[in-house]
């Protein structure tokens, strides 16, 4: 009995103090039910299209998990994303691929650096902040697209660079619709959470999220590390605005609504705390697919209209949030 | 400078006043620590303890007065440049942040990286090691380097806050209220590691209400009463309700 003990002393210590634990027990829970109780739930096929659903809203979740994990949020993802989608577009069609990802994600950039200094120059509360920056970036959206949806016809390599279909995946297996798109995204993460634990910028992301006082008076820059989170949020959502026109080739004013919050509950249920100083950009990940999970799940049994599905995901940030938080009081 | 420069204090404040508007919060403080001394600060909540440290570590500027470190006349115009003469505080609060672990803490702001060309990531491994060996050298035993701070008690984390400013090179040690929030046997532990970071030669300041703590961990007594200076004693001269009395102004100098 005590062997028996001892050895599951070194995976009890990694539940417990490991930030994506939570997340990956209850992705793998659903994962489990659902396949067990939803026929063609565990298909090829309905993998990669929960992977393919997660894509855009994971991609904004990646700069938004580190902006909480800095002690702050971000409302504002949704227009930087529309402005990404939009200059990315419209600069493709005027036959500059390369200026067109330049442009797509140096101006959202910016429109994260002025969320940044709004916040650390006012210190109005980021939520109040970027609450406004959302409406502001949606008019000036608004502005810059005359008020009209784009779309095209035209085709490009740099579609099919950012979201073009994995033909030699799906030729070799039956129903694997992956997309380019999803690389990208899982590429992100990576870097991101490299950067997050491996590098001193992003001890200091920790520091000024999970104790601002105690981090300045050890000589770091917290300001500097908020406005630099803010960048990357805006750079992640203009990101996001690439690979959405690359799928779709149509962006609309309204692209991105309602993302700011997808990306915060992917956030939460991926263990990130709402209160900053604790977080993994690689949990975000796994709160994204778990969200997409329920809603291809819910869809293919049935029970409940598809329209429905916001219910539940409400049920699963409430169920994760106590999950998680419980895993984390266990040490 | 004579006899390892023993005399000559870590730090000397001169007349130091400081207005804000029309308040004033100190009107001409002079106050000092040596070298292997502990200098307690004492005054009741806005007497100006708080106002005469802030303007030592550079976040407030004096509106008149002077301030020598090491014999020479210095200009502390900001945090970082407190820190780089050597000036450490340890906040009751503020000095770690609960949930990174004790390693990455004692490192903050100074992490060890490694590098190929412009590339650089963090030395994990070798901050884990070389933190535990530190605290082990100054005495503080930890179970593992890579536990949160959060999960310390009060004591423990602020034995590490000092160790990690006697690691860094430290010449002055300021502890605000290192034990008002501690358990007697903590209390005591944060007190022994006062001692030995004086026994090293670092010259203290202990900011507290608490006479008794106080009186036991320092070697000087400053008192100041509504921004005046009510006067500095040696252990010799005034006994423990001396100073409670002194504090409270129930007995003039």
């Amino acid at each position: 009995m005590a062997t028996i003990a001892a050895r599951l002393q070194p995976a009890r210590r990694w539940i417990i103090e490991s930030p994506i634990s939570g997340p990956l027990i209850t992705l793998v829970v659903v994962l489990i039910l659902f396949s067990l109780f939803v026929p063609n739930f565990l298909t090829v096929r309905s993998m990669s299209g929960i992977v393919n659903a997660a894509t855009l809203t994971g991609t904004i979740t990646v700069g938004v998990t580190l902006l909480m994990i800095a002690g702050e949020f971000d409302l504002s993802v949704g227009p930087m994303m529309a402005m990404g989608a939009f200059l990315f577009g419209l600069t493709v069609e005027g036959g500059n691929p390369v200026l067109a990802l330049l442009l797509a994600l140096l101006v959202p950039a910016l429109m994260g650096a002025i969320n940044g200094f709004i916040v650390i120059r006012t210190r109005i509360p980021s939520f109040i902040t970027t609450l406004s920056t959302l409406f502001i970036y949606r008019g000036i959206v608004w502005l810059f697209s005359g008020g009209q949806m784009f779309q095209t016809i035209q085709e490009a390599v740099i579609y099919d660079v950012f979201n073009g279909r994995l033909d030699f995946l799906a030729d070799a297996i039956q129903g694997a619709n992956f997309r380019t798109a999803a690389l990208w995204w899982i590429g992100l993460v990576l870097v991101m959470q490299y950067l997050l634990v491996r590098t001193k910028f992003g001890n200091h992301v920790f520091a000024t999220g999970g104790g601002i006082g105690a981090a300045a008076a050890q000589g770091v820059n917290v300001r500097r590390i908020k406005v630099i989170c803010f960048i990357l949020s805006g750079v992640a959502a203009g990101f996001a605005g690439v690979l959405l026109f690359s799928q779709f080739k149509t962006v609309r004013i309204a692209t991105g609504a309602g993302e700011e919050l997808k990306a915060i509950a992917s956030a939460v249920v991926g263990g990130t705390l709402l209160t900053g100083g604790s977080g993994s950009i690689v949990g975000a990940l796994l709160g994204v697919l778990i969200i997409s999970m329920l809603r291809t799940g819910v869809v293919l049994t049935n029970l409940i209209p598809a329209d429905n599905f916001e219910a539940i995901v409400g049920v699963t940030i409430v169920a994760a949030a106590i999950f998680n938080h419980w895993v984390r009081e266990q040490s | 400078m004579s006899d390892n420069g023993k005399d000559i204090p870590v730090v000397r404040m001169e007349n130091i006043v400081k207005r804000f508007g029309t308040i004033t919060a100190l009107n001409g403080v002079d106050f000092s620590v040596h070298r292997g001394q502990v200098a307690g600060l004492l005054g009741d909540n806005g007497a100006g303890k708080s106002t005469l440290i802030k303007v030592l570590t550079g976040v407030h500027t004096p509106t008149s007065g002077q301030i020598y470190f090491e014999g020479e006349l210095v200009d502390i115009p900001s945090p970082q440049v407190a820190r780089a003469m050597g000036i450490e505080t340890c906040y009751q609060d503020l000095a770690l942040v609960n949930q990174m672990s004790i390693a990455r803490n004692f490192y903050l702001g100074r992490e060890l990286v490694r590098r190929i060309g412009p590339v650089r990531w963090l030395n994990v491994r070798g901050m884990s090691q070389k933190a535990r060996d530190a605290l082990r050298d100054i005495g503080i035993h930890i179970r593992s380097p890579n536990e949160k701070v959060g999960k310390l008690s009060g004591g423990e984390r602020q034995s590490i806050a000092i160790g990690r400013a006697r690691y860094f090179g430290a010449k002055l040690l300021i502890l605000d209220e290192p034990t008002s929030a501690l358990s007697v046997g903590e209390t005591r532990k944060v007190l022994a590691y006062t001692q030995a970071a004086k026994e090293r030669g670092l010259g203290v300041i202990f900011i507290t209400h608490n006479v008794s703590h106080v009186y036991q961990a320092a070697d000087t007594f400053t008192i100041i009463r509504h921004g005046e200076l009510v006067g500095t004693y040696t252990k010799d001269e005034v006994t423990e309700m001396d100073i409670a009395d002194l504090i409270t102004g129930e007995r003039e100098r």
